[in-house]
């Protein structure tokens, strides 16, 4: 490794030091305070580390990884959203009674894990990366273990994600066999060499396809979801929601911009049936959900399947929305998570319907929040939703997907249902005095203005999406470049 | 070789169908050790003689003997057995297993039909691997540091709490 190497990798080796300084410091003493500042110093570090690289030439550490523009927003985003999470848990653990020093050790290594998958540009990099995730997150899962369903949860995801593992691992092993190479650039030169695609590597990707389906949480990879997302802490939830979908997509968005894997109809076909059987089975099964949690969680179905609209329009503009979509999503999906967590008490989270009943008359101003989240997953106006599902739908058009859009469109319709109806009981009144125990106001204070800085930012992007655009634009071109 | 190859792996596939369908956990073990030294064979037939060791000494060796500690510890007695032989029944695992057997045959369908391209078998020995790995692959060794690092604290946290069964079958079994 070289100085420059070093200076690239930077942002992974703070979050790697953090974890580390993380683990000496609980064994010295157990102090949830330090640990808590600890871990957000060494995310902010790390983020602070992006402006050091330059966004000019793609960097090569050969042979695992590539530090480029593209790389570079998404450890951004991935760091943003890791850190908001990080912000939540501290309140939400707080109240609780177990060790809670252990959960900021793992949030900072699955951090690391998505990061790594972003700057893959080899298999190697992307199992690895995908497993320091995974393997983080198996913990997580299961944090709370004296709750109902979280042991549930836990088992579930650690059996589904093994076997996803497994069939992405093997997948791997067909490619390799048959193209000779693990680098995804030198994939798509034996793909451009070779006439007719060879079956087994077709298998190869197929297989492929369910392990990234897996993480993604698309259709019909997509059991595990409600049960994970409903047994998961609330914080955990929303981290699985963001951070770990964000790193798979982008990092599919490079393996398939670097094989040219949009020139092969196969791949486009399993991709599109991806896309419609998620927009479908999420939002037809969140009608039929009482739980806000589960309700969230079918919805994040649906929205893959949005992005996977975007992303098989394939071109410039398909990519420039993916990620606006996804920083749209972001936003939401923290914040929405976010008032769960800020909700939930010592026992259980605030998942069920009748916790948000008549919200709007007992603390006002969580009700509005929570009310321009759940507008931003519909897609109402002036929401960051509505300006992700309209450059979606721009980027559909624009390459004539008409199939999807006419189904993205008509979805969409589905979905505002069962957000209204949260709306709805949260504006109906109540006459049950139900107050919880507010258990300490400078705990909540971060939680709060966490929440606040989302609904500002939601808002803000929403009306003017201009300045997010240009940041996308002048960051991912790089991933157009082409690659050596 | 070729065939020892193919003996080897049946020998392996075998081996891993009995360790799944053992209803004593000790009984399923020995079959997994079994499974192990195939796989070893496996690799020393593809020329690969220091992962067979590795394959030996890890697996068969220091993982297996620690799985046997664990299940001494936990002290299983002949109820779970007998809750084994109930949670198996074919009316389970016949849908699935008629699935995959499809898909089985579909694969091996496909690796007959086409003619994979067999690569000049180099034995890949010790410093072959060390070069690999203290090479190009440095950060990847780095990257599994902190994926076991990982799975300790998490294994460390959720194994220091009391054991407590609640799950959705169970509670309904125990209701009943």
């Amino acid at each position: 490794m070289v100085l420059d190497d070093f200076l690239h990798l930077m942002p992974l080796l703070i979050l790697v030091m953090g974890s580390l300084i993380t683990m000496l410091v609980i064994a010295v003493k157990r102090y949830h305070k330090i640990i808590y500042i600890i871990t957000m110093l060494s995310l902010i570090a790390a983020f602070a580390s992006l402006f050091e690289i330059g966004i000019g030439e793609p960097y090569h550490i050969s042979p695992l990884f590539i530090v480029d523009g593209f790389a570079i927003f998404y450890i951004g985003l991935i760091l943003l959203s890791s850190l908001v999470v990080a912000m939540l848990s501290y309140a939400y653990f707080e109240q609780r009674e177990e060790r809670k020093e252990e959960y900021y050790i793992l949030h900072i290594l699955a951090t690391l894990g998505a990061c790594v998958m972003v700057i893959s540009k080899h298999f190697g990099a992307l199992f690895l990366g995908l497993e320091v995730l995974s393997v983080s997150l198996y913990g997580l899962v299961a944090y709370l273990r004296t709750r109902e369903r979280s042991d549930e949860a836990g088992i579930k995801y650690l059996i589904l994600a093994a076997m996803s593992s497994a069939f992405l691992l093997f997948g791997m092993a067909l490619v390799y066999a048959m193209s000779g190479s693990m680098g995804f650039y030198e994939i798509g030169l034996y793909l451009a060499a070779s006439q007719q695609v060879p079956l087994i590597l077709i298998v190869g990707f197929g297989l492929m396809v369910v392990g990234i389906g897996f993480k993604l949480g698309v259709v019909p990879f997509h059991m595990w979801t409600p049960d994970v997302y409903e047994g998961a802490p609330a914080p955990v939830t929303a981290f699985i929601a963001t951070v770990s979908k964000g790193g798979m997509v982008a990092v599919l968005i490079r393996f398939f911009m670097q094989t040219n894997g949009f020139n092969y109809p196969t791949m486009i076909l399993i991709f599109t049936i991806i896309a419609i059987a998620s927009m479908f089975a999420g939002n037809i099964l969140a009608l039929m959900q009482n739980n806000v949690k589960r309700i969230l969680a079918y919805s994040s179905i649906a929205h893959l399947g949005y992005i996977l609209v975007a992303f098989l329009a394939g071109n410039a503009m398909g990519i420039e929305a993916v990620t606006f979509y996804l920083v749209a999503y972001f936003i939401t999906s923290l914040g929405a998570f976010g008032i769960i967590t800020l909700l939930s008490d010592e026992e259980r989270d605030a998942e069920q319907m009748e916790d948000y009943r008549g919200l709007l008359w007992r603390r006002p101003w969580t009700a509005a929040a929570f009310t321009a989240m759940l507008l931003s997953l519909a897609g109402i106006p002036l929401t960051a939703g509505f300006v992700g599902k309209f450059f979606v739908l721009a980027a559909g058009v624009r390459t004539e997907l008409w199939l999807l859009v006419v189904m993205l469109a008509l979805n969409s319709v589905i979905g505002l249902y069962y957000y209204i109806k949260i709306v709805a009981v949260m504006f109906s009144q109540t006459n049950v005095g139900h107050e919880r125990q507010a258990l300490h106001p400078s705990a909540y204070l971060v939680s709060g203005g966490t929440i606040a800085l989302l609904a500002i930012l939601l808002i803000y992007v929403g009306v003017y999406p201009a300045g997010l655009m240009q940041l996308i634009e002048a960051l991912i071109i790089s991933i157009y470049a082409p690659v050596m | 070789m070729e065939l020892t190859f193919y003996i080897a792996g049946a020998v392996a596939i075998l081996a891993t169908i009995m360790v799944i369908t053992r209803y004593n956990m000790i009984h399923a073990l020995l079959y997994l050790v079994v499974s192990f030294l195939a796989v070893a064979v496996v690799f020393f037939t593809l020329g690969a003689p220091f992962m067979a060791a590795l394959e030996i000494i890890i697996y068969a060796g220091a993982i297996v003997v620690l799985i046997i500690f664990v299940i001494m510890m936990l002290n299983l007695s002949e109820d779970a057995t007998q809750q084994e032989k109930e949670w198996l029944k074919p009316s389970i695992w016949i849908g699935p297993a008629i699935l995959s057997a499809v898909l089985l045959a579909e694969l091996i369908y496909i690796f007959t039909a086409m003619d994979v391209p067999t690569t000049a078998t180099v034995p890949v020995d010790a410093k072959l691997v060390g070069l690999a790995l203290f090479g190009p692959y440095m950060l990847g060794v780095q990257l599994c540091g902190m994926m076991l690092m990982a799975g300790i604290v998490g294994a460390y946290h959720l194994g220091r709490q009391k054991k407590k069964v609640t799950h959705r079958f169970l509670e309904k079994e125990a209701a009943q």
